[in-house]
């Protein structure tokens, strides 16, 4: 076994070299070794007296604790610095510097106002290490919640070391030790199984499979994953007990592998990152365009240097949306928080976007599409199939209980179980309360408590006397039990039997018909067949019920049964009907399936279950809808073979695991192109070949957005492959939490449509919200552009710009966040991510040359009636700049023939950044009016719906207000207290833009399509 | 390959001959789109055009709307020197020269022939108001005179120097003009007063002021701009520092004392007052 591991940590070392892309080849062979391993010699010795502590921590010391190291990450201050150098924060960084070189020479030369650029540089600074702190803080929570999670259950393990057993910590489990499970416990490590009693494991966390698998020492499968003799790590023993020797600790188990594969695929980008990403390129471009041709504009009138720098600096200033990130966060980051009230919780922000995009779901079928837990569907006694209530809450409608038939067949379902409640649940509702036993027992348990009463009670009352339980090892597929009767006086016992239908059929001889005992005659057994059929059709499955008052004669009190002996009758019984179970659809399902399907998504379902059980449960969901048909189902009704059904006349695919295995990916593609209802059954859970994995890169193949439902950790390379991962809260494994992009607490379907329609939602308003940022970066930049090229006194500050993009403009452009939908989202296609873009050039266009435009003119009015009503005609400012900032100059005349020193006129100069600022809030405030609809005139959406932006209009107003009116602003942002008649100068222009928009929406909803639709709908 | 790829759809972006689309458009589409912004430039520049004309109409030819900045008057020398650095030295007429220089223009207004010609003689203490009789303007508005000869030994008429180099030169302090300011009340006229900073006190020797104490006489206040009142004569003080030590920077501040002008702003350091340094070298 240690050679084994040698032969192991090469594989590792080897695995190092290969490249990412074939790790996936990597982990098939490593497979391998683990199927050798477990066919590995035993040594009996270890059955009593397991490792020896000594050697227990020789080993310890050389494989490391046994727990899963979390993928080993990037350092925290890497991330940290990486979130400190993206593309506009370089060039924030690059304008800073310049502003302590031009503070630094200004500061030696003694200018007036040089600590304005020093300021400057340490807001910038500030910005960009804020909302690094920010984009650090959001991905730092994330993982925070998977640690919450990892650190849920703590581990114990039961091993015997030196002869004695001890309870120690799981993490100190080492390679050969001998470790005993029972029912209840997660098993500690991977164990290979030495000896076994009635041992179930219940191996969803790793596969999926919600079936309780048995173990037995018995080597049954080459593949490890399939054989009978290996219980894996992390999963849970549910009965019975076994012992057996540990062969793979901490990362080295399957499930570590897997997480390390999982952590190896590449993490796709999220279409919104790819927006962004795209969209800051363009705007870094633009500036340091913008900047160096204006560089060398001013290089070439003749500005000295430094001057040209400063003026780059500004350009960048200006011109770089600073608040832009921090509004697309947050923006995020509130759908993310409005979805975790609605149950999905959000790891990585930008999936929220993610999900508005996706054009198909693979939704795995157990707990999210179903309730994970089998439930009575049907009855059949009296000749007639009678439909049980499955739904979550009772609600449904109930059959007719009046039969005497019904009696006799809910006793023998309820008698012949060993299912119990575990104690002190009687407050809950019978359907959440937690049972000891299989899935069909429970589901019989659940389903007599809910239709006869107090089960407990009811078995005490027919006293157990003896009872033979399934055993798939002697291949018995009967339960059988006799009871005493409830009525002492009646000395009778009563055998009941529960078992496989036709196995059933076989032992009775009678059959229960409204309450009498009528011999089984040829019709019975027809009518029989018929509704096993039935039922067997629906996938579900079905258990036959008989029963038989022993002869007292025969078989008096006392009588002694021997469940080994079978001294007793086993046939010619009573049948009483049949109960059919499955693991019914949840309630919401059907309904978020068909809002899917008008959203335009397409839904796959990917499952372990048998294919008919699959086809059942999809055509229930509305998956496979109603009328669509696969190509067996033509076959059938044509009566003609397989083969010659033109394969595009079936709607519906229903594809086994093994006949996928078979296919080559193109085959897939052309499948999942040509049947747009796809269904995937019996898929095996064996992750190199991952079933999701291999569905996943198909569709991403032909272009799709996919969304990935997964809890097993073999599922977690699907998830982290996909463009967005869904992790269940409940059922899901770590492994997939972590490899996730979305967490969904109540392992609910109806969960993630509510989740596109938000990512749809919040796709149209952070288009919204960055139009409105992007607007006012002009009447930002104009006033530069003229004051460089026109010489007039500098309009507009960088501190002022700054203001606007960091305090005044950031709350509106979140509050567009809150905006409601203009249309029924739910109806449209998914957005094609390569023509729907977030940013796209009719937006740009309109923001810049347009809105922009507009608010630059509304800006530069005010600006020069503010120079000109304090002495400073118009045409006297263009070209003043070089006496205007000339410090040494103490008595410039104005207009009027009026003296200024140089204070005086760089407080005006602040007065004019004042007017131009409230200029572009004035104008600001009609933009963010009119960036709440793209299409509807803003009277159709209304103009108070949206409570926040309201508010946010009514904070930037006060902000405003603070800024030019607080005492001491003049020195600290170069705020100046402005004459209340200049907030008035820009409203024509705000009245403008919103009249102006108002016509361009009008246009666009009366004529779409046309020249105008085209140009001016963004 | 890829980049094979990526070189033909950038070129195709610029000129796609198959569509004949230049930077993903074309020809017409072009026209059409530069043609809207056309005639919404135009008419956004007509607007602004109008918005400033309406702005234009509202003011005053004769009064700014506001003065808001000019509470304080500012104050400035002549000649200015090199940023409010005056050096030279006695025996070196060229370091010195061009301050005369600048003297003789800044003066050659303040001639008496000139003054007389266009100016009148007004009585002096007190404001020289010519009020506007309702819409009728009284324009355009006299001023007083204020003749060379006021500022004495720094008139530069007896000494063609100032006294530069002599080494006792003259300073000539003006005081900014601000519309409609008065700057006393109870007819008492503002002064200046010079003195030098803390550790140059006993250097700056004794001062001399023309005209007399200092004062900008009432008389020539309020001004009514330079549209009204063509011809306005600014009023100047002189000072001339008779025994300065020599070959040593003296810093001096002058302000001004009024009863009714607000002291400007801490940062404003030609706000009422001014200061320059002063140096006067006799060695070669």
């Amino acid at each position: 076994m240690f050679e084994m591991n040698g032969e192991v940590d090469v594989k590792m070392k080897k695995k190092k070299k290969i490249k990412k892309k074939d790790r996936l080849e990597g982990m098939k062979k490593e497979m391998d070794i683990v199927s050798v391993i477990h066919k590995t010699r035993r040594r009996e010795s270890w059955r009593e007296y397991g490792l020896t502590s000594s050697k227990a921590a020789e080993v310890l010391e050389r494989d490391g604790p046994n727990e899963l190291l979390p993928p080993k990450g990037t350092p925290e201050y890497v991330k940290f610095a990486r979130q400190l150098a993206g593309g506009l924060q370089c060039l924030m960084w690059v304008a800073a510097v310049i502003c302590f070189i031009a503070f630094g020479i200004e500061f030696s030369r003694g200018t007036l106002g040089c600590f304005d650029d020093l300021y400057l540089a340490i807001t910038l600074i500030t910005v960009v290490v804020v909302t690094g702190c920010f984009g650090y803080y959001q991905e730092f929570k994330s993982t925070n919640i998977i640690a919450s999670f990892k650190n849920l259950v703590p581990q114990q393990a039961l091993v015997i070391r030196d002869g004695q057993k001890n309870q120690i910590n799981a993490m100190d489990l080492v390679v050969g030790d001998l470790v005993e499970i029972k029912g209840g416990d997660r098993v500690p490590a991977d164990i290979r199984i030495i000896f076994a009693q009635g041992c179930k494991v219940d191996n969803s966390s790793l596969t999926g499979e919600s079936e309780p698998q048995s173990k037995t020492p018995e080597c049954t499968h080459e593949n490890p994953l399939e054989t009978k003799n290996i219980a894996f790590f992390s999963t849970t023993c549910l009965e019975g007990v076994a012992t057996g020797t540990v062969i793979n600790t901490g990362d080295r188990t399957i499930i570590g592998r897997i997480a390390s594969l999982a952590s190896g695929v590449g993490n796709e980008k999220t279409p919104i990152a790819i927006e962004i990403e795209h969209f800051v390129d363009i705007i870094a471009g633009l500036a340091i365009f913008f900047g160096f041709t204006f560089f060398v504009v001013a290089m070439f009138i003749g500005y000295a240097f430094l001057e040209a720098m400063i003026f780059f600096m500004a350009i960048v200033v200006a011109y770089v949306p600073e608040g832009l990130l921090a509004t697309v966060t947050v923006c995020l980051s509130l759908t993310a928080k409005r979805l975790a009230r609605k149950n999905c919780v959000v790891k990585n922000l930008e999936a929220v976007e993610t999900l508005g995009s996706t054009s198909v779901i693979c939704s795995d079928k157990t707990g999210t599409l179903t309730q994970n837990r089998m439930t009575v569907a049907h009855l059949w006694f009296d000749n007639v199939i009678h439909a049980a209530d499955t739904t979550e809450d009772q609600s449904g409608q109930s059959f007719d209980q009046s039969s005497e038939t019904w009696r006799s067949l809910a006793r023998v379902a309820g008698l012949c179980n060993r299912a119990i409640f575990k104690p002190n649940q009687e407050s809950l509702p019978i359907p959440r309360r937690i049972v000891v036993g299989d899935a069909s027992e429970t589901a019989l348990l659940k389903f007599t408590e809910l239709a006869i009463g107090n089960m407990m009670e009811y078995r005490e009352r027919f006293k157990k006397v003896v009872e033979v339980p399934f055993n798939s090892t002697n291949k018995n597929t009967l339960m059988l039990s006799v009871h005493e009767l409830e009525d002492p006086m009646d000395l009778r016992y009563l055998l009941v039997m529960k078992g496989a239908p036709e196995r059933i059929l076989e032992r009775c001889s009678t059959i229960l018909i409204k309450g009498q005992e009528m011999p089984l005659e040829e019709q019975w057994r027809e009518a029989f067949q018929t509704a096993y059929m039935d039922l067997g059709s629906l996938g579900e499955r079905v258990l036959g019920f008989c029963h038989i008052y022993l002869n007292e004669n025969e078989f008096p009190r006392g009588y002694k049964f021997d469940s080994d002996e079978m001294n007793f009758t086993t046939s010619g019984l009573c049948f009483a009907g049949l109960i059919s179970m499955i693991d019914p659809p949840r309630a919401t399902v059907p309904d978020a399936v068909m809002k899917c399907r008008t959203a335009g998504i397409r839904v796959v379902m990917v499952t372990g279950d048998h294919p008919i059980t699959a086809r059942a449960i999809a055509a229930n969901v509305g998956i496979i809808t109603e009328g669509s048909e696969t190509v067996e189902d033509i076959a059938t009704r044509k009566r003609i073979p397989v083969e010659q059904v033109n394969r595009r006349d079936a709607r519906a695919c229903v594809i086994s695991g093994g006949q996928l295995k078979d296919m080559s990916s193109e085959e897939l593609d052309e499948a999942l192109r040509s049947h747009p209802e796809m269904v995937f059954a019996r898929t095996s859970p064996q992750p190199p070949s991952s079933p999701p994995l291999i569905i996943v890169e198909s569709c991403q193949r032909l272009g799709s957005i996919v969304a990935v439902t997964g809890d097993g950790v073999n599922d977690s390379p699907a998830l982290k492959k996909a463009d967005i991962g869904i992790a269940m809260g409940i059922a899901g494994s770590d492994a997939a939490k972590n490899a996730a992009d979305m967490i969904l607490l109540d392992d609910n379907f109806a969960s993630i449509v509510t989740g596109v329609e938000q990512g749809r939602l919040i796709f149209d308003n952070l288009k919204k919200s960055i139009a409105y940022t992007l607007t006012k970066n002009i009447p930002e930049l104009t006033p530069y552009l003229i004051y460089i090229t026109v010489s007039v006194p500098l309009p507009l500050g960088c501190i002022t710009i700054l203001m606007i993009e960091l305090a005044t403009d950031i709350f509106p452009s979140v509050s567009l966040a809150y905006e409601k939908a203009e249309s029924d989202i739910m109806h449209l296609k998914p957005r094609n991510p390569r023509k729907d873009r977030l940013v796209n050039e009719s937006l740009a266009a309109y923001s810049y040359f347009q809105i922009g435009a507009i608010q630059s003119f509304a800006g530069f009015t005010d600006y020069f009636t503010a120079m000109a009503q304090e002495g400073w005609y118009p045409l006297l400012c263009v070209g003043l700049r070089s006496h205007w900032e000339n410090v040494h100059l103490q008595d410039l005349q104005d207009s009027y023939g009026q003296e200024w020193t140089y204070a005086q006129r760089l407080y005006q100069q602040y007065t004019c950044y004042t007017v131009f600022f409230i200029s572009i809030e004035i104008c600001q405030i009609a933009d963010v009016l009119i960036r709440k609809t793209r299409r509807l005139s803003i009277f159709q959406q209304g103009f108070f719906r949206n409570k926040v932006l309201v508010s946010a209009i009514v904070f930037q107003l006060l902000l405003g207000n603070l800024l030019c009116y607080c005492p001491g602003m003049p020195n600290i942002f170069n705020f100046m207290p402005i004459r209340g008649q200049w907030w008035f100068v820009p409203i024509p222009y705000g009245i403008l833009i919103f009249v102006y928009d108002e016509i361009r929406k009008l246009g666009v909803r009366r004529h779409p399509g046309s020249w105008w639709d085209q140009e001016l709908y963004y | 390959m890829a980049k094979d790829a990526e070189k033909s759809t950038w070129k195709d972006f610029i000129w796609n001959s198959r569509t004949r689309e230049f930077c993903g458009r074309t020809g017409s589409s072009w026209g059409l789109i530069l043609l809207f912004y056309l005639v919404f430039y135009i008419f956004l520049a007509g607007m602004f055009c109008l918005t400033m004309y309406v702005m234009l109409q509202t003011l005053d030819d004769y009064k700014p709307t506001w003065q808001d900045r000019l509470g304080t008057p500012g104050m400035m020398i002549r000649p200015r020197g090199q940023a409010m650095e005056i050096s030279y030295n006695t025996t070196n007429t060229e370091t010195w020269d061009m301050y005369i220089k600048t003297l003789d223009n800044f003066l050659s207004p303040y001639n008496n022939s000139l003054q007389a010609e266009k100016n009148e003689e007004c009585t002096p203490d007190q404001y020289f108001i010519q009020a506007d009789s309702g819409d009728v303007k009284n324009n355009p508005k006299r001023s007083c005179q204020f003749n060379r000869t006021f500022l004495e030994k720094c008139s530069g008429l007896d000494d063609h120097t100032y006294g530069y180099q002599a080494g006792k030169p003259c300073i000539i302090i003006k005081l900014n003009r601000v519309i409609g300011m008065l700057p006393g009340k109870d007819g008492q006229a503002p002064f200046v007063t010079c003195g030098a900073k803390k550790e140059d006190s006993d250097k700056i020797g004794e001062v001399e002021y023309y005209p007399e104490n200092g004062t900008f006489n009432l008389m020539y206040y309020p001004y009514y701009g330079k549209k009204a009142q063509v011809n306005y004569s600014q009023p100047l003080v002189a000072i001339k520092f008779l025994n300065i030590t020599l070959n040593e920077d003296i810093n001096i501040e002058c302000r001004i004392i009024s009863n009714n002008i607000p002291p400007g702003s801490v940062r404003d350091k030609f706000a009422g007052k001014v200061s320059f340094k002063l140096r006067i070298n006799t060695k070669g």
